[in-house]
């Protein structure tokens, strides 16, 4: 028992000196703390590397685990802590870098290391050891001026950059990137953190950080941003002349900066041969083929920049990669109108290889033709069934048979047939115009076709041989490139042939025959719809051998040149669809139909005129009047041309305004765009140019207008004319004024013929006094000495005024009365002292009065009073006679109211006989010397008494 | 030359993007201490006597010509697709390299002693940054503007004094 309660102190007490000892083992092995730590730094990586040793390492080598910190300013702000495990091998100088985000000269960083032995191999080597010392690193010599870091780095487009700035204590310090502020944050007194992130491409040269205080730069600092380097892509090698492989491939977007001239660049790596070519261009390299064509290539394209690489890789035997050149010496052989040899080689590749070779035919039409040659060197093709005189272009490529990879480049040649004789007759047409015992025969064709042409046509023969005397014969030779000529032939029936030719040959005969009779075929014309596609033309089946139908029609008929077009048709057809470009909606077409017979004579079978779309009518009829009468007048307007519509007329509406509140039956009642009405009456027969307009009102006001319509619609509303009806009762009018006039001008022709006879019934010659049978009367029993008396003899009476005293005219004129009351003491003039005799001679001639004159039977007869063998006494009173005369001299310069003549005189002979003793004035006593003579005065009536005796006082003529 | 130099400092502003391509862009803050400023007090420059004011434009145009051909160089790695920038800066050089002659001629007439050619720049700077040599550029095409026009000033005032 004693043993079993000793052994476990002593097993203790062993185990506890093995321990001991184990630990003393250990004590040894504490060199394995990391040695030698150095730090040193890059500052355009921004990168620490730490190097380091383990001494005395026990065994060659050992897993391990390094512990390590870094702080950043002060040794207590550890910013990253991490483990680098790896193994380590006995007297090996260990590495390991730390990329700092911020850059490394913005603060000193300070770093320590520590180790652990973690190798399971080695259990019992379990192992931690103690922090080596820090190791402070200074980028950035401490005292320099404001600096913003990193200078010059190169990010890719999307990185993130923190930059610092050393402010040095200065205040209100910004910074910027380009022109924009960006916002900072402090790490310590002096230093400002600047995070940028996802930073923009902006140019080559790089973009600008800086930093001053207020308008003072303090620092800045180039950031180059490159694009992102991108991967080669379509890498791709091949050979042409099996010596030299010729690589390309997409390099993607250029990552090249300015600064230091930094691009991408390209290294191409054969990994069988080891060989590595530094690329000279971005986009291509060559590679020589050293080895057999039929070796494996393994290539790696790397391209890189100073940010990254990328590579792809590419293996290959270059034999599968032969890519021909173009085929050379293409040259035409045997070269004909519808064939032709095409030889071509292909250079360099020798026998080695089979070639498929492609040939590719077109014309211009595009029409493409494509065979498949199998050659070695030289290619040969034949090309058969081509047109003649067409150019043709060949192109030809050729690639490797067996190992196809690509077609070579196309080569292209220009193929040209040789000319053949035209292959078709012409299509001929004619327009046959009799005129005087001949036929004006106008010839068409249409131009062959170059298909039908096989070369340039040079010129048309035409030949004209009378049918009735075959030894006449008229040749023509038409030089192309006309399309028609103008034969004039005689009354008899021709045949015309008509060939084509070129340099090769002639065409087929196209034959026509012109009957005798041609050219004057009467056939009624037919109206026909037509649509804005075309018109559809059909006609009657033709009795007798036809060969074929030709409808022809002019494409412009109202141009002088109407473009004659012709179709040429079956001889089982009866319609056809006739459509052009050229059909114009509103004119009219006219179409022919003629039937060709066996003897090649046309003969016209129908007619058609149409429009391809009616249209309205142009213009209305302009309209004449015609019977107007009281109740009814007709419309007229024969000079209508109906033809020039653009369009059938199919009637006429005529509206006639009237007042009349309805219409007469037969017209409808339409309201006009002036808000008046009329009366419409629609004429629909386009022939009846005339209207009877009846049942009309005497003297009534009418108005109508004419307007043609088809059956696109109305024409424009003609003006509307104006009539009048006249009166009921005028042609009663005319029975009765004509007759009255022809009596009126029988009476005045009647009075001409006896106009000597109504003279002396009217107005009979005055007789002479000298032939007067009372004459040889007097002179016979009386005194002979008295005569006739004449006018010379006459003294013409005169007027004197004559200023006299009161008591004078008193004693002379008892019986007068001054004109006025009032009275003048004044002298009037040298008339008053003319006295008054006893014995006064006074002539009065009382003939005439005012009232009985006639302006053309008065006169005044002015005489001189000198020769008065009297002195007329004063009859006025003398106040009153300047007056009176003045008065009387201003009236006849002037008017003379008729109540106002003071004075008027009148002499004139009279017989004595005619003398009129009933005068107002009182009888003077008559001298026996003035018995015979009376004094006509023209007194007007109302002055009959006062006036003779101052017109008497007046002593001077007027 | 002086429209010249005006040209070519816009056209160098032009090809190095913001801040010195920004309208009105100036900072009159920056220098070379390899290259000796052209402004100077009025006072001091009017009391300069001949010896000095040409030494002193001598010295200034060598330093030009030296940087105008640095310039040149880190224009050609910066901005190599601006040939017009390139042409520009290798005919300021040549016009620099002309008045340093003429200058030289002059003293050379009144007698005074022609200071020989230095290195002004010393050991090649390239390790400095794409931004310092950008503004590095703006110094010397700012600052050769500048000695032109002094140069203008000084050649007029010797004209006056010696009309001859």
């Amino acid at each position: 028992m004693a043993f079993f309660a000793v052994f476990p102190a002593v097993f203790f007490l062993a185990l506890l000196s093995w321990r001991t000892c184990q630990s003393e083992v250990l004590a040894e092995h504490l060199p394995l703390t990391p040695e030698s730590l150095s730090v040193s730094f890059s500052s355009s990586l921004q990168r620490l590397d730490l190097q380091w040793t383990v001494h005395k390492l026990p065994y060659q080598e050992l897993q391990m685990v390094f512990p390590i910190e870094i702080s950043r300013t002060e040794t207590s702000k550890v910013i990253w802590m991490g483990n680098y495990s790896t193994i380590v091998k006995r007297n090996q100088v260990l590495h390991w870098s730390w990329e700092s985000e911020l850059p490394l000269e913005c603060a000193t960083h300070f770093v320590r290391i520590k180790s652990i032995v973690n190798d399971a191999r080695f259990p019992e080597l379990s192992f931690e050891s103690n922090w080596s010392s820090w190791e402070e690193v200074h980028a950035h010599t401490p005292g320099q001026k404001p600096l913003l870091f990193p200078k010059d780095k190169l990010v890719e487009e999307g990185a993130n950059v923190t930059f610092c700035f050393n402010s040095g204590r200065k205040h209100g310090m910004s910074c910027y990137l380009e022109e924009e502020l960006i916002h900072g944050e402090q790490l310590d007194s002096n230093i400002f953190t600047f995070k940028l992130t996802n930073v923009p491409f902006i140019r080559q040269e790089g973009t600008h950080v800086y930093c001053g205080v207020n308008y003072d730069l303090l620092d800045g600092t180039v950031l180059f941003v490159s694009k992102v380097l991108e991967e080669p892509k379509n890498f791709s090698c091949e050979t042409q002349d099996l010596k030299t492989l010729n690589c390309t491939w997409d390099p993607g977007v250029d990552t090249s900066l300015s600064y230091d001239r930094q691009q991408q660049n390209y290294i191409l790596f054969e990994s069988f041969s080891g060989k590595e070519k530094y690329c000279e261009h971005n986009k291509w390299c060559t590679w020589e083929i050293s080895q057999d064509l039929e070796a494996t290539y393994n290539f790696t394209l790397t391209a890189e920049n100073y940010l990254r690489k990328r590579s792809v890789n590419s293996a290959f035997k270059p034999i599968d990669r032969v890519h021909p050149k173009a085929p050379e010496s293409v040259q035409f052989e045997n070269v004909g109108a519808t064939s032709a040899v095409v030889t071509w080689k292909i250079p360099v590749l020798g026998n080695y290889f089979t070639l498929l070779c492609q040939i590719e035919l077109h014309d211009k039409e595009d029409v493409r033709r494509e065979h498949n040659v199998s050659i070695k060197v030289n290619g040969e093709f034949l090309f058969s069934e081509l047109e003649p005189d067409t150019e043709y272009v060949v192109h030809i490529r050729c690639a490797n048979s067996k190992r196809f990879w690509k077609w070579s480049e196309w080569v292209t040649h220009t193929l040209v047939t040789a000319q053949a004789a035209p292959s078709k007759a012409l299509d001929v047409w004619r327009i046959v115009k009799s005129s005087k015992g001949f036929h004006n025969v106008t010839l068409f064709w249409k131009p062959l076709s170059k298909s039908h042409a096989n070369g340039k046509i040079l010129f048309y023969n035409i030949a004209a041989k009378n049918l009735d005397n075959e030894s006449e014969l008229k040749l023509l030779r038409i030089p192309a490139p006309a399309n028609g000529t103008e034969l004039t032939l005689d009354q008899g029936s021709y045949q015309i042939q008509v060939t084509a030719n070129n340099s090769v040959g002639t065409s087929p005969a196209s034959e026509i025959v012109i009957a005798a009779d041609s050219g004057n075929e009467e056939v009624e014309e037919e109206k026909i719809n037509g649509t804005n596609d075309g018109f559809l033309i059909s006609w009657k089946p033709q009795s007798g051998e036809v060969t074929s139908y030709i409808v022809e029609w002019c494409e412009h008929p109202q141009n002088l040149h109407c473009d004659l077009q012709w179709k040429n048709l079956g001889p089982n057809t009866t319609e056809t669809f006739i459509s052009s470009e050229a059909f114009t909606p509103g004119i009219r077409y006219s179409f022919r139909i003629y039937k060709l017979s066996t003897e090649k004579t046309a003969y016209l079978v129908e007619k058609k005129t149409g429009y391809s779309q009616e249209l309205a009518p142009l213009d209305s009829p302009q309209v004449a009047v015609k019977n107007l009468t009281s109740h009814s007048f007709t419309l007229s307007w024969e000079d209508y041309d109906t033809e020039r519509q653009p369009g059938f007329i199919r009637g006429y509406y005529v509206c006639l305004k009237s007042n009349a509140t309805h219409c007469h039956p037969g017209s409808v009642k339409e309201s006009l765009p002036d808000k008046s009405t009329c009366c419409k009456h629609d004429i629909s027969d386009p022939k009846q140019k005339t209207f009877l307009v009846k049942d009309l009102q005497p003297e009534s006001f009418y108005e109508f207008s004419v307007s043609s319509y088809t059956s696109a619609g109305e024409g424009p509303n003609g003006t509307f004319t104006k009539v009048t009806t006249p009166e009921g009762r005028s042609h009663m009018l005319i029975y009765v004024v004509l007759p009255m006039t022809l009596c009126v001008l029988l009476i005045a022709i009647t009075c001409y013929w006896k106009s000597q006879w109504v003279k002396e019934k009217c107005y009979p010659d005055i007789p002479d006094p000298y032939k007067s049978s009372i004459l040889s009367l007097i002179k016979s029993k009386e005194n002979p000495r008295i005569t006739i008396m004449n006018v010379k003899d006459c003294i013409p009476d005169a007027i004197e005024v004559i200023n006299k005293s009161e008591g004078t005219k008193a004693g002379c004129m008892g019986t007068l009365k001054p004109l006025t009351g009032s009275e003048s003491s004044k002298p009037a003039n040298n008339y008053q002292d003319f006295p008054c005799p006893a014995a006064c001679i006074s002539f009065e001639n009382l003939t005439y009065n005012e009232s009985a004159c006639d302006s053309g039977s008065c006169a005044y007869i002015p005489g001189p009073a000198t020769a008065l063998p009297c002195q007329l006494g004063l009859l006025a009173s003398p106040d009153n006679l300047p007056n009176t005369a003045e008065d009387a001299h201003t009236n006849f310069q002037g008017d003379i109211p008729a109540g106002e003549i003071s004075l008027n005189y009148v002499a004139q002979l009279a017989s004595p006989m005619s003398g009129d003793k009933d005068g107002l004035l009182i009888n003077p006593p008559a001298p026996e010397l003035c018995s015979e003579y009376k004094m006509q005065m023209a007194v007007p009536s109302h002055l009959s008494s006062p006036v003779p005796s101052e017109m008497a006082a007046s002593p001077e003529p007027f | 030359m002086q429209k010249n130099t005006s040209t070519l400092l816009q056209t160098y502003l032009q090809y190095q993007g913001s801040p010195f391509s920004d309208p009105g862009f100036s900072a009159p803050e920056l220098q070379l201490s390899s290259l000796p400023p052209a402004a100077v007090p009025f006072k001091i420059w009017h009391a300069l006597d001949d010896g000095e004011r040409l030494s002193q434009a001598q010295g200034a145009f060598q330093a030009l010509t030296q940087h105008l051909q640095l310039v040149g160089d880190d224009q050609s790695n910066l901005n190599p697709g601006s040939p017009i920038l390139l042409a520009q800066l290798g005919v300021a050089r040549l016009r620099a390299q002309g008045l340093l002659g003429n200058v030289a001629a002059i003293m050379n007439a009144l007698g005074l002693p022609v200071p020989p050619e230095k290195d002004t720049i010393g050991v090649v700077p390239f390790g400095a940054s794409a931004f310092e040599r950008k503004c590095r550029g703006y110094v010397v095409t700012r600052e050769y503007g500048h000695w032109t026009d002094r140069a203008v000033r000084d050649l007029a005032l010797l004209k006056a004094k010696y009309p001859a």
